[in-house]
């Protein structure tokens, strides 16, 4: 197994393999060198890590000389006689031009319009699978989840784990069912949607987990708040909604998220139940665009830049979420 | 509580994106109103390419496709207006793999699909497309036809399922300044040629080696190199045969060109990698079908610095004219006609189509003179197989006449000849024939064909 | 106050958790319960060459499966990434999740700036990787063309280059250097992950207990085994689970890093799977694979389980 070298020096800068062996070297370590050390490897662990959205980012940047340019360099600052200079660079948007393929158009609101299908088809398809697919994700897994810790009745543990173990058989084994069955609903339900088949889809896709997630919040919830509830004359069903969900709210906007960026990253589902190009989503899109610009890093480059950045937004937004629900998930799962 | 701050933050991101999509995105996406329901007695008629009529990024790969889609659409409908509504619903490469399961399973299923005459057999074993004998042979430019094409489109049963439109010979395009001689006509000229350019610092050779696209590689240089020394893939009745003398001598010779260094790292990438090779005059030839060669090897610089950079199908034509790059046929040993495979492309009406009539009046309408000469330039790729559309002035050019030359002076078969498994056979073969060639140069050669042929064989 | 109305409120309420679950209980029955259940009838299923009727062939598709050259080979890549993946992956967790643990100002910043791969998916980062080694244009492939440092009269390129095995050219190991690109790439994918779960394993063991026995005269490995690891060792159960379930369904990375190849040195058991179903249409032999996977996961992890119960006791 090949390591880098900077995960090396990673490991050897681990204070527990290095542990000190008198008190006076534990406190010298801890008030003055430790800091220092610890910021240095985290800082090179995150270089690592951002490395290839940081130089994708740059490909993305290049105009198509510098990307078939051999031998390649990072930064395309380079000139006959310095190896870096600023104002030598020679950065272009043309890759991010292929993808949103502006054309002027005086009726639009800004004078133009994208008609990369980026953005006229993939992107819009992904939002709304993907806000579709949360939203029915958190609904259901709250209700579900909600009755597999607030009641015992029989087949309530065979199907925690029954669901759990589904996880096992691969995706791709269920989509060829899948794909009768979306013909087959097609043919008997006229004004039949397939967007929406896709959304139940993703939602069964992410049920289980989310299920597993949100029992476990609502298992931290006392009872004693409901039965306090219920005697006042709450139903069942107004303490799930008014007590015991804002309770779980975190939990629920992990599941959400979590959810979100899940389908968002989907591409193999949404790539063989959908047969139209219509009704694909962004990832087909960057796979559209290794198969329709082969050889333009560049644009492709772009494609997937765009197609990540909103994720990597809204993670940095609500990393605590994320974070919250990742350990609970994995705890309880 | 900070939570619902991060929801609200989350939110507001979302509902931001919503709007820049609302606000930026056409109204509506043309595709998606013409896939209503035609009124007014009109009947849709729809089809499936690998190209995309939404596709306007003018350096895309299949851009050429794309257009001529977008510009032959609005025609179509004009011409047949209160009869027929022509939509394309785009795909990618897989278009024949996701025709057999949409039949297979009574999906969505086009009415008429452009296809590649290998595609034929799995679509016969899978009972995927309608036979047309009757109406190929009662339609009027039926007379018109290249017999050997026809070929191409004819099943086991002796039944036609593809009308063929047009046909790529693979052939071999090469630098005429790095080739001064001409491109060698015998693999023993060749080797000493390719040492020649080497010592230059040049390839002699690029070409598709890699098992990219579940081994796409089989029906291209491994085939040409394989037929031009006497071998192939079958025995003619339906079983694979591959560990033959000619067969062995074939792979020595294309592992001699890997291990000298003859050919680059790059051939063996996929995904179209190995065409930079040539299109920068890095490497000397190219042996590949006429189409690709016509329809993607642009921009291109010659070894002298020359650039024809319109990134169209008129850079091949321009260097073809200026004699820069020439056509020939490709190399083979002392005493035997070079080999080719011959790609012919074509439509096929698939079993489900809704519409075959109006499927039949569309391929028609391809088949005019005028319409088919633009299908074959932009749509089809090659040389057309109707002697009215052959005769048109846009294949008199330079490169049509050397490239028709050259197919017409070699042996052109299709490459699977009478193997049915197409998938199985593809990937069988390009990963045998990698693997001996590149990844284990010394390995015992008859063993592995021999293992390979049995592989296919068993569970024939 | 009616007798009727008190019923058919007790009725809903009664009735309340069913409702509550119905939803979920349809959905994750007809999109996973139903499609398992028909992809095992369909193991036992050939379709007709022809016809397309099916045929029940009994277990004639497990035993081509078994006799195929393709299967013993993507199983054999599986184990070897799968082996790589998890080592890689836990030693460089741990490590990383350590360095996390000591509360520093920057801390939340630098768990935030590792995360971020995690949320990218699995084909961008495959499509990010594949740039980086493209020949000839691709960042890393002068480093790897050096012959000073790979051999071979040109170096290695990432995309192309065999196995070298010299043994024989049918032993698989050491794989080729595609399949440890691939490892790379899906270790620094799901790294961050891994990371948060032992780090939230760390940070319950309380730091007293770690310098007492360090004080004690304990080596940092002596605390690290007799302290820290059986206090998270559930936790690096639950990672183990994630990285096998993760590592033999995963198919995203494969598809756009190496589609495969080189030849089918990156075959890996969830590629064929695709290839087998979806470029050779041979669901009958797929569904047959689907299954052996699905029993190949649950092996592991009730392998992973038992080893982690037995070390439990033994300490």
């Amino acid at each position: 197994m090949k390591k880098t070298s900077d995960e090396q020096l990673v490991l050897q800068l681990d204070p527990n393999a290095v542990s000190p062996k008198t008190k006076a070297r534990l406190l010298y370590m801890r008030k003055v060198a430790r800091p220092w050390l610890l910021n240095l490897a985290l800082l090179i662990v995150c270089v690592v890590m951002l490395y290839p959205i940081i130089s994708t980012t740059i490909l993305s940047l290049k105009p198509p000389e510098e990307v078939r340019r051999k031998p390649p360099v990072f930064l395309p600052c380079d000139n006959p006689t310095q190896s870096f200079a600023l104002g030598a660079c020679r950065f272009s948007l043309e890759g991010y031009a292929r993808i949103f393929l502006l054309r002027p158009d005086p009726a639009s609101m800004f004078g133009f319009v994208v008609t990369g299908r980026l953005f006229s088809q993939y992107l819009p398809n992904t939002l709304f699978y993907a806000t579709a697919a949360a939203i029915g994700t958190t609904l259901f897994s709250g209700m579900a989840a909600y009755v597999l810790s607030r009641y015992r009745f029989r087949g309530r543990q065979f199907f925690l784990v029954g669901i759990l173990a589904l996880a096992g058989v691969p995706l791709l084994t269920m989509l060829l069912a899948l794909y009768q069955m979306n013909i087959n609903l097609r043919r008997l339900l006229p004004g039949y949607d397939e967007r929406w088949f896709m959304v139940i889809v993703y939602i069964g896709f992410e049920l289980p987990f989310a299920i597993w997630v949100v029992k476990g919040f609502f298992d931290t919830i006392p009872r004693e708040l409901e039965e306090a509830a219920k005697i006042d004359g709450c139903t069942p069903l107004g303490a799930l909604l008014w007590i015991v969900a804002p309770l779980a709210a975190p939990g629920l906007a992990s599941i959400f998220l979590l959810a979100y960026v899940n389908v968002w990253n989907e591409f193999i589902a949404n790539y063989l139940l959908m047969s139209k190009a219509t009704l694909r989503g962004a990832m087909y899109g960057v796979y559209d665009y290794i198969a329709q610009s082969l050889t333009s890093y560049n644009a492709l480059a772009a494609a997937c830049i765009i197609v990540m950045l909103p994720v990597i937004v809204v993670f940095l937004l609500t990393r605590n979420v994320f974070f919250r629900s990742m350990l609970e998930g994995a705890l309880k799962g | 509580m900070s939570i619902y701050r991060k929801c609200w933050s989350f939110a507001s991101v979302i509902i931001a994106l919503l709007v820049c999509v609302a606000c930026v995105a056409p109204p509506a996406a043309p595709g998606a109103s013409s896939a209503a329901p035609a009124s007014g007695g009109e009947t849709e008629i729809i089809s499936w390419y690998y190209y995309d009529q939404n596709n306007t990024d003018p350096q895309a790969n299949e851009r050429v496709g794309n257009f001529y889609l977008a510009k032959t659409i609005p025609l179509f409908n004009e011409q047949f207006k209160g009869k027929y509504t022509w939509s394309n619903v785009p795909h990618d490469y897989n278009l024949a793999l996701d025709l057999v399961t949409a039949v297979q399973n009574k999906g969505d299923i086009p009415d008429v699909m452009r296809m590649g005459a290998s595609d034929l057999p799995t679509f016969i074993v899978n009972n995927t497309v309608q036979d047309l004998t009757d109406f190929i042979k009662s339609a009027p430019w039926y007379s018109e036809l290249d017999p050997k094409a026809l070929t191409a489109c004819t099943g086991p049963d002796g039944k036609l399922y593809c009308v063929p439109i047009s046909e790529s010979p693979y052939v071999v395009f090469y630098w005429s300044d790095l080739y001064p001689n001409g491109f060698p006509k015998t693999t023993d000229e060749f080797l000493k040629e390719a040492a020649a350019l080497k010592s230059q610092g040049k390839y002699a050779l690029t070409y598709w080696g890699s098992t990219a696209f579940d081994g796409e590689a089989a029906g291209r240089y491994y085939f040409q190199v394989l037929s031009s020394f006497g071998g192939g893939y079958d025995d003619g009745k339906g079983s694979m045969l591959l560990n033959t003398p000619e067969n062995i001598k074939a792979v020595e010779f294309m592992r001699e060109i890997v291990t000298k260094g003859y050919s680059s790292e790059s051939v063996f990438v996929g995904n179209f990698e190995e065409e930079a090779a040539f299109k920068d005059a890095e490497a000397g030839a190219f042996p590949t079908g006429f189409f690709v060669a016509y329809q993607y090897l642009n921009p291109l610089t010659s070894p002298k610095g020359t650039a024809y950079k319109s990134a169209t199908a008129k850079d091949m034509e321009d260097a073809v004219k200026a004699g820069e790059i020439k056509i020939a046929p490709s190399f083979a040993p002392e005493g035997k006609q070079p080999g080719c495979h011959n790609d012919v492309f074509g439509f096929v009406i698939p079993n489900g189509a809704k519409n075959p009539e109006g499927a039949k009046a569309y391929i028609n309408w391809v088949m005019d003179p005028t319409n088919g000469v633009d299908w074959v330039l932009n749509a089809g790729g090659g040389l057309p197989v109707a002697k009215s559309m052959l005769s048109n002035a846009a294949f008199q050019t330079e490169v049509f006449k050397q490239g028709a030359t050259a197919g017409a002076a070699s042996d052109c078969r299709a490459w699977y000849g009478s193997l049915l498994k197409i998938p199985e056979a593809k990937k069988i073969i390009a990963t045998t024939l990698f693997d001996l060639i590149k990844s284990n140069p010394t390995a015992d050669i008859a063993a592995a064909l021999t293992k390979a042929q049995d592989e296919y064989n068993k569970n024939k | 106050m009616t007798p009727r109305k008190v019923r058919s409120g007790n009725f809903i309420a009664r009735l309340l958790p069913f409702w509550l679950l119905l939803p979920s209980l349809l959905i994750i029955g007809a999109i996973q319960l139903y499609p398992t259940l028909f992809s095992f009838l369909l193991s036992t299923q050939r379709v007709e060459s022809g016809t397309g009727r099916q045929l029940f062939v009994g277990l004639a598709n497990f035993r081509r499966l078994f006799t195929s050259s393709e299967f013993t080979q993507s199983l054999v890549h599986t184990a070897i990434f799968l082996l790589g993946y998890a080592i890689l992956t836990m030693s460089l967790a741990f490590g990383v999740a350590l360095l996390l643990k000591q509360r520093i100002r920057l801390t939340p910043v630098y768990i935030t700036l590792i995360f971020v791969p995690w949320v990218i998916s699995d084909v961008i980062a495959g499509v990010v990787w594949r740039l980086f080694v493209v020949p000839e244009y691709g960042q890393f492939s002068p480093f790897f063309a050096n012959p000073s440092l790979f051999g071979e009269p040109n170096g290695i390129s990432i995309l192309t280059s065999p196995a070298h095995n010299q043994i024989s050219p049918d032993f698989p190991f050491p794989p080729a250097p595609a399949l440890i690109f691939l490892i790379v790439a899906a270790v620094w994918k799901i790294l961050p992950f891994i990371t948060l779960l032992i780090l939230g394993a760390l940070q319950t063991v309380p730091t007293e207990v770690q310098e007492s026995a360090a004080i004690d005269g304990a080596t940092g490995l002596q605390a690290l085994r007799f302290i820290t690891l059986p206090l998270i060792l559930p936790m690096l159960t639950v990672a183990l689970f994630n990285l096998i379930l993760g590592g033999v369904n995963g198919v995203g990375m494969v598809f756009s890093l190496t589609g495969g190849g080189p030849g089918t040195s990156t075959e890996v058991l969830s590629y064929l799977l695709y290839s087998l179903g979806f470029s050779k249409l041979d669901f009958g032999l797929a569904a047959a694979l689907s299954v052996f996977i699905a029993i190949l996961n649950l092996g592991l992890i009730t392998l992973t389980l038992r080893t982690s119960r037995a070390y439990e006791e033994n300490i």
